[in-house]
């Protein structure tokens, strides 16, 4: 029996009830945000140094040339490059009999100017050797940890940024170009304690970070800017800076002394997020002021790579865009990634025609998955191996009543 | 050495006809073409009877993208992936093949096979062909989906262009016609009509 939508009917009325019903709620702490961010007797410099002073279980934005300055996309360059990549992968599947993944890596590579040119390729790699199935610390034994579910997405992450740091060096350095990644720059998988110190190690310092650390040094000899996008973004980093900028006390220290304050003065911007901040006071195709995350990942091993970000009005939506610290501080670069994001949203009905081209490119669906597994157990049977699955494997494909 | 032009690569086959997609979009063979493919062992003729450019994934449609452009190129400037997400292909009834030095205007013994390439006959080839109207019965009894008298004129319209005397050619093969068509008069006078000179 699959899922019994009248029985559903009924609670998604009352759900949308309750968020008709919270809109008017919304609408006044999303103007009183508005208020604090426009408020230009607010001394910038000492808001500055409370964030970075303030103790928060919620991420603040760094502030860089303020809180409310827009600006206009630049000027697209005659000629100019887009590169995109994106993944997609077949995880390891416990009730099969072999222990593998794959992961597929789609590209894209569009030129434009007087040369149009587009490549479009996919690299599919399956994975199946001991030392491909885990993470292990140097030397010692006994505390790998397997590649599998989300640290696999991780993984796959990795090989898409090292994807597109390889697709970046073959460019040719004439004319400008801008590298894109889907989602975000901030590997947040491997924040918090949930993997051992050497995990990090392999996947961001000398996975991520490296391919970024590459795609730095090409601007040696040209202009390649870094972005990653996220589209219809869930932050609340520069909300959160105004709840700061509201606090009544010097010092913020929400493990101590949040419980204790009477005033609350921070929750009349609570529940109002960047985007519909932005949504208010961004024109189309403008950006916002820059931000640097605070996030202890990217302050503890990001460095020079210190993760920037902006937000940018695309026709209705606004997407949020985060480039490296080396790319931030190049105007050139800034630009260049702010006009041509802009130009790939247009182009592409509202998101970057390079990354939906990537994903494409990348995607595995479910019908693969199967032929996949398919082939996988013929060639075995071919060579007169075993290949038993489980029994809830099986009891799933072969329904009886 | 006859003239050898690849057009497109099979990507569907059956005994009476083979579907090939071209290499370069919009680059396919003229409707009515003869095109060939297979080894030296066994060569099949085909004729072109139809051409389709679509989208390369069935579940992606092509959208309007002009509004803001000048010209048709722009679109493709502005978009160059375009040439890569579509494909051109098109469809050949078989009309005969060839065994050795032998040519046979009746079916095939065997398919075509998947990715084998087809190449455009040379005008030589074409005359070689022309030699006998036995394919004008083919495509008439085909089921077809464009009207067989369109592509029996479309045919003999480019067969006839490697004959220097083209009348001559056309001549005989409406004799050919008159007698294979002399119950359905009406289909008769639209090939005729359709290839006057």
């Amino acid at each position: 029996m699959s899922l019994d939508l009248t029985k559903v009917a009924a609670q998604v009325g009352s759900m949308v009830a309750r968020l008709k019903a919270g809109g008017e709620d919304r609408q006044e702490r999303l103007q009183n945000a508005l208020n604090v961010l426009q408020d230009k007797s607010l001394d910038l410099e000492r808001l500055s140094k409370k964030i970075e002073a303030s103790k928060t279980t919620w991420l603040v934005a760094g502030l860089v040339d303020g809180l409310a300055p827009h600006y206009k996309a630049p000027p697209l360059p005659p000629e100019f490059s887009v590169l995109a990549t994106d993944g997609s992968n077949i995880d390891v599947d416990r009730h099969k009999s072999t222990r593998c993944y794959l992961i597929n890596i789609g590209s894209v590579v569009l030129s434009y100017g007087a040369h149009p040119e587009a490549l479009l390729d996919s690299f599919p790699s399956l994975y199946f050797g001991d030392e491909d199935l885990v993470i292990a610390p140097d030397g010692a034994k006994g505390r790998e940890q397997p590649i599998e579910g989300a640290l696999l997405g991780i993984k796959r992450g990795v090989d898409e940024c090292r994807e597109l740091a390889r697709l970046a060096a073959e460019l040719p350095k004439e004319s400008p170009a801008l590298a894109l990644l889907d989602g975000s720059l901030i590997l947040w998988g491997l924040s918090g304690k949930v993997y051992p110190d050497f995990v990090t190690e392999a996947l961001l310092n000398k996975g991520f970070l490296r391919c970024l650390e590459e795609m730095r040094k090409l601007n040696a000899d040209r202009h390649l800017a870094l972005a990653s996008y996220i589209s219809f973004p869930r932050s609340t980093d520069v909300v959160n800076a105004l709840r700061v900028a509201l606090c009544p006390h010097e010092i913020i220290d929400t493990d101590r002394l949040c419980k204790e304050c009477e005033s609350r003065d921070c929750d009349k911007v609570d529940g109002v997020r960047d985007r519909d901040v932005f949504s208010s006071i961004l024109a189309p195709g403008e950006r916002s002021a820059l931000f640097t995350s605070q996030s202890s990942i990217v302050e503890k091993h990001y460095g020079g790579h210190w993760v920037y970000f902006f937000y940018i009005r695309v026709d209705d939506e606004i997407a949020r865009v985060e480039i490296p610290q080396w790319a931030a501080r190049d105007e050139n670069l800034l630009n260049l990634t702010h006009a041509l994001v802009l130009d790939q949203c247009r182009r592409g009905q509202g998101y970057p025609v390079a990354l939906s081209e990537a994903h494409e490119q990348a995607v595995v669906t479910g019908v693969d998955r199967e032929s996949f597994w398919q082939m996988v157990e013929s060639l075995m049977v071919d060579e007169k191996m075993p290949s038993p699955t489980s029994a809830k494997s099986f009891s799933k494909r072969t329904r009886w009543v | 050495m006859a003239e050898i032009e690849r057009v497109g690569e099979i990507i569907e086959a059956s005994t009476t006809g083979f579907t090939a997609q071209c290499y370069e979009l919009y680059q396919m063979p003229p409707l009515g073409s003869l095109v060939k493919t297979g080894d030296s062992a066994a060569e099949l003729y085909g004729i072109v009877y139809n051409a389709t450019t679509t989208s390369l994934e069935p579940g992606r449609r092509p959208i309007a993208r002009g509004k803001d452009e000048d010209s048709e190129e722009a679109i493709y400037r502005s978009s160059p992936q375009l040439a890569k997400l579509l494909r051109s292909e098109f469809g050949a009834l078989v009309v005969g093949y060839k065994e050795g030095d032998r040519l046979y205007q009746h079916l095939p013994p065997q398919p075509a096979r998947i990715h084998g390439f087809v190449y455009q006959c040379s005008p030589d080839e074409l005359k070689d062909f022309g030699k006998s109207f036995d394919f004008l019965n083919i495509i008439l009894n085909a089921h077809l989906p464009v009207p067989g008298e369109e592509l029996v004129a479309a045919s003999l319209r480019r067969m006839s262009q490697a004959h220097e005397d083209r009348r001559a050619f056309l001549v005989a093969a409406g004799k050919e016609l008159a007698i294979l068509l002399s119950g359905n008069l009406n289909q008769l006078n639209a090939i005729l009509g359709r290839i006057k000179l």
